[in-house]
């Protein structure tokens, strides 16, 4: 690898800074406000420090099959990000209520995220959940945010997902997508996550290990993208890095340069 | 007031019959066709109520006959009364064909109580209702003299001279007293008045003497408001009727600013509001707005009703405009002059205002707080509790018993109702399943915990249903679910036991 000049590097940092700056991302870093670290070194690692707040986040799981899994990831999610007092709103369509089953308050209390500070809007429309999730945002009140949205969802596409995320840069809530399905729409979002659940180490009786999921990180406007395999302790709230044989080699590669070198 | 041709104004208000031809609507009684209304043509030829259709057909072949609706005509009556509204706030309902309106305070707004009368009858006649007002210190009074009376505006105190001449059936009395009194010679209020009262109440029961005593304010009788009566309103009127929504936000804006400086001198924030739009052809549009905390912010409170316009959209028909819009608020609470400007207080009241109005724009019930409830049964376990309402209730954290293990002993998510699975393979009888198929898809169990029994509540009415057993399952490829077994034991034709057993998924885990 040839070392890369030091005027180059200069010059690659400015105009790093230069673009962050056009995209409007250094708001969250000016004004301080802390960062939402998932306690994983290689995660937080690949976003340089942890997820933004007041920025937007999209979460879809793998398959069908892993919608408890992506529900949990939000919830675990707004479960750190949620500073002592804030409140979390959850914006739940019927559609999706009936697909996968309502959100259930004494499960999320297990879960880590207190039903105390848990708000439920079910709205009819898929339209109505970000509707409202952009009113939320530009109100300011709310710690975080999540919406839910059922099917393929074409609404929710570059647009609709810029004015969500020029409605969380002015607050300091955090935004989450939840979609029910993987979308190939392009998004505004910061990062893009595809979670899928893992089956976890059971026991030695038997019984059902920590949750264990596998999150993909497909986009991530700051770092490398990448997959991470973690469980969940949902007594300490925290996540930590499963470190499987097999899972580490399944582990994509986040670096692209070497290749390109190469070439 | 006395709506005098109620039923027959409604016939041709609707178009259904030429306004000035003689009507009659007609009703069964006792299995034959009675005159139940009849409009001032008709009464015009010597036809009274209560007489046969066939005797009327006799008389009149060519006389227009309609079916009597007496819903119709009540529902008529409480638009009126709606309407009416605009006059005073408290506004009585007197079936079947008459309103009770308290004026006092309220006349001199219009002008002084004739200029009021004058106004009101002119309107109804506008709108094609034939009104007579009677005006008096008493509601049986006014009653009275609506009805019979010569003299319809009866000066405070002279109450008692108006009413003496006036036949005894003004005094609200059933048919049969009436008679009774007019066998004996009593046809006038004046008759009875001044007659010992002992023997009257003797003869024709206390009923008589009460109304009596009612008529003359000797004995309270008060006016059963229809709606509640806002502690605080604030209206305009306009000279030409506004159709524009913008316009009528506009309105509720300025209404809401001078609601607001009268909440502030009180020290009062309201926690329902309402807006009242009187369209100029008699219809009124109530929309109301809740609020989870008194609310004082003019800026807010017209930010409500602009989501509540929005969310109702074109079931507010303006047709051809409001001649008045009122705001008021029907609830009020004490609110103490809050100091703004701490970030606590700031971000309590940005939470209280977007609840309101996500309350406004989706439905108070929709947006909800899971409220944690002392119940085994997993979907009675919380209860969905309005956000605006939750704020007051009692938060009780009610844990599930506790258990050993490492993954949380309740679902994510919870179906309603839960979906029952098929082909479920068990290895051990009543043991955990080893294998089921959930929507078409196979699963294969690669670990489970349970059985939880939890017995169904034989207080809250689930007496019927047998016990769930609930398994904690995990598949190969990681759904974790929450699935129960239900047996139903019973006995076949020939008495022996028999057990049937599903199986169905209650909730998916992360």
């Amino acid at each position: 690898m040839d070392p890369v000049p030091a005027g180059a590097a200069a010059t690659l940092c400015r105009l790093r800074q230069d673009v962050a700056r056009i995209e409007g991302h250094e708001t969250a870093l000016d004004v301080g406000t802390p960062l939402l670290t998932l306690g994983v070194a290689a995660i937080d690692g690949a976003l340089q420090g942890g997820l933004r707040p007041a920025s937007l986040h999209e979460i879809a799981p793998q398959a069908a099959r892993d919608a408890g899994a992506a529900t949990g990831f939000a919830l675990a999610l707004a479960a750190r990000a949620g500073r002592a007092a804030a409140e979390t709103l959850w914006i739940q369509t019927d559609f999706a209520a009936a697909e996968v089953g309502a959100l259930y308050g004494p499960g999320c209390a297990l879960f880590g995220l207190s039903a105390r500070r848990l708000l439920v809007l079910t709205v009819r429309r898929p339209v109505d959940a970000l509707w409202a999730m952009e009113e939320a945002l530009k109100s300011r009140a709310l710690g975080s945010i999540v919406a839910e949205l059922p099917g393929d969802a074409p609404f929710a596409d570059l647009t609709a997902t810029r004015r969500l995320a020029v409605a969380a840069r002015g607050g300091e809530s955090f935004a989450v997508l939840l979609r029910h399905r993987v979308s190939p729409l392009a998004s505004a979002a910061q990062t893009r996550w595809h979670v899928a659940a893992l089956p976890g180490q059971p026991d030695r009786f038997g019984g059902l290990g920590r949750t264990a999921l596998s999150l993909s990180l497909v986009k991530n406007r700051r770092g490398p993208t990448g997959r991470f395999l973690v469980a969940w302790d949902h007594h300490e709230r925290a996540f930590s890095a499963l470190s499987l044989g097999v899972a580490a080699a399944a582990v994509d590669r986040p670096g692209r340069a070497p290749r390109r070198r190469a070439g | 007031m006395w709506l005098r041709r109620l039923s027959t104004d409604r016939v041709a208000r609707r178009g259904d019959a030429p306004g000035d031809a003689p009507l009659i609507l007609v009703e069964p009684v006792k299995s034959a066709l009675r005159v139940q209304a009849l409009n001032d043509a008709a009464a015009a030829l010597g036809l009274m109520p209560d007489l046969p259709l066939a005797d009327v057909r006799a008389m009149y072949p060519g006389i227009i006959v309609r079916e009597a609706d007496r819903a119709a005509d009540h529902a008529l009556l409480e638009a009126v009364a709606d309407w009416c509204d605009r006059y005073t706030p408290l506004v009585g309902l007197d079936p079947p064909n008459g309103l009770l309106l308290d004026i006092s305070g309220c006349a001199h707004l219009f002008g002084g109580e004739r200029a009021l009368g004058r106004d009101l009858i002119a309107r109804l006649q506008r709108q094609g209702l034939a009104a007579r007002l009677g005006l008096a210190d008493t509601p049986g009074a006014a009653i009275a003299v609506a009805r019979y009376g010569h003299q319809r505006l009866v000066a405070p105190g002279d109450t008692r001279a108006a009413l003496l001449p006036l036949p005894l059936a003004a005094l609200r009395l059933p048919g049969e007293t009436v008679a009774a009194l007019a066998q004996a010679g009593l046809r006038r209020i004046a008759d009875i008045a001044a007659r010992p009262r002992a023997p009257l109440a003797a003869r024709y029961g206390e009923h008589l003497l009460r109304r009596l005593d009612q008529a003359l304010g000797h004995e309270e009788e008060s006016i059963a408001p229809r709606l509640p009566v806002p502690a605080y309103v604030a209206e305009r009127r306009f000279p030409e009727p506004i159709a524009r929504s913008e316009d009528v936000l506009g309105v509720i804006a300025q209404l809401a600013g001078d609601l607001s400086r009268m909440l502030e001198r009180r020290g009062a924030g309201a926690r329902h509001l309402q807006a009242a739009l009187f369209r100029a052809d008699g219809a009124v549009h109530r929309i109301g707005a809740g609020t989870a905390a008194p609310l004082r912010d003019a800026v807010r409170m017209a930010r409500l009703f602009a989501e509540r316009l929005a969310a109702i959209g074109d079931a507010c028909d303006p047709g051809f405009g409001y001649d008045m819009v009122r705001l008021s608020a029907l609830v009020a609470e004490p609110l103490a002059p809050a100091q703004s400007g701490l970030d606590s207080t700031d971000r309590a009241a940005a939470l209280a205002h977007l609840i309101d109005r996500l309350g406004a724009r989706f439905g108070a019930p929709r947006l909800t707080r899971p409220l944690p409830r002392d119940s085994h049964v997993p979907e009675r376990a919380v209860a969905a509790v309005p956000a605006q309402t939750a704020g007051g209730l009692p938060w009780r954290d009610v844990a599930p018993p506790a258990q050993d293990s490492l993954a949380p002993l309740r679902p994510l998510r919870l179906l309603a109702p839960p979906e029952p699975i098929e082909d479920v393979i068990s290895e051990v009888p009543d043991g955990a399943p080893a294998q089921f198929r959930w929507r078409g898809v196979r699963h294969v169990v690669a670990a489970a915990e349970g059985p939880e029994r939890i017995a169904m509540e034989w207080w809250a009415g689930a007496a019927g249903e047998a016990p769930r057993d609930y398994f904690r399952v995990e598949s190969r490829d990681g759904l974790r679910a929450w699935i129960f077994r239900q047996d139903r034991r019973g006995r076949d034709d020939a008495g022996a036991a028999t057990r049937t057993t599903r199986w169905l998924l209650h909730g998916l885990f992360a």
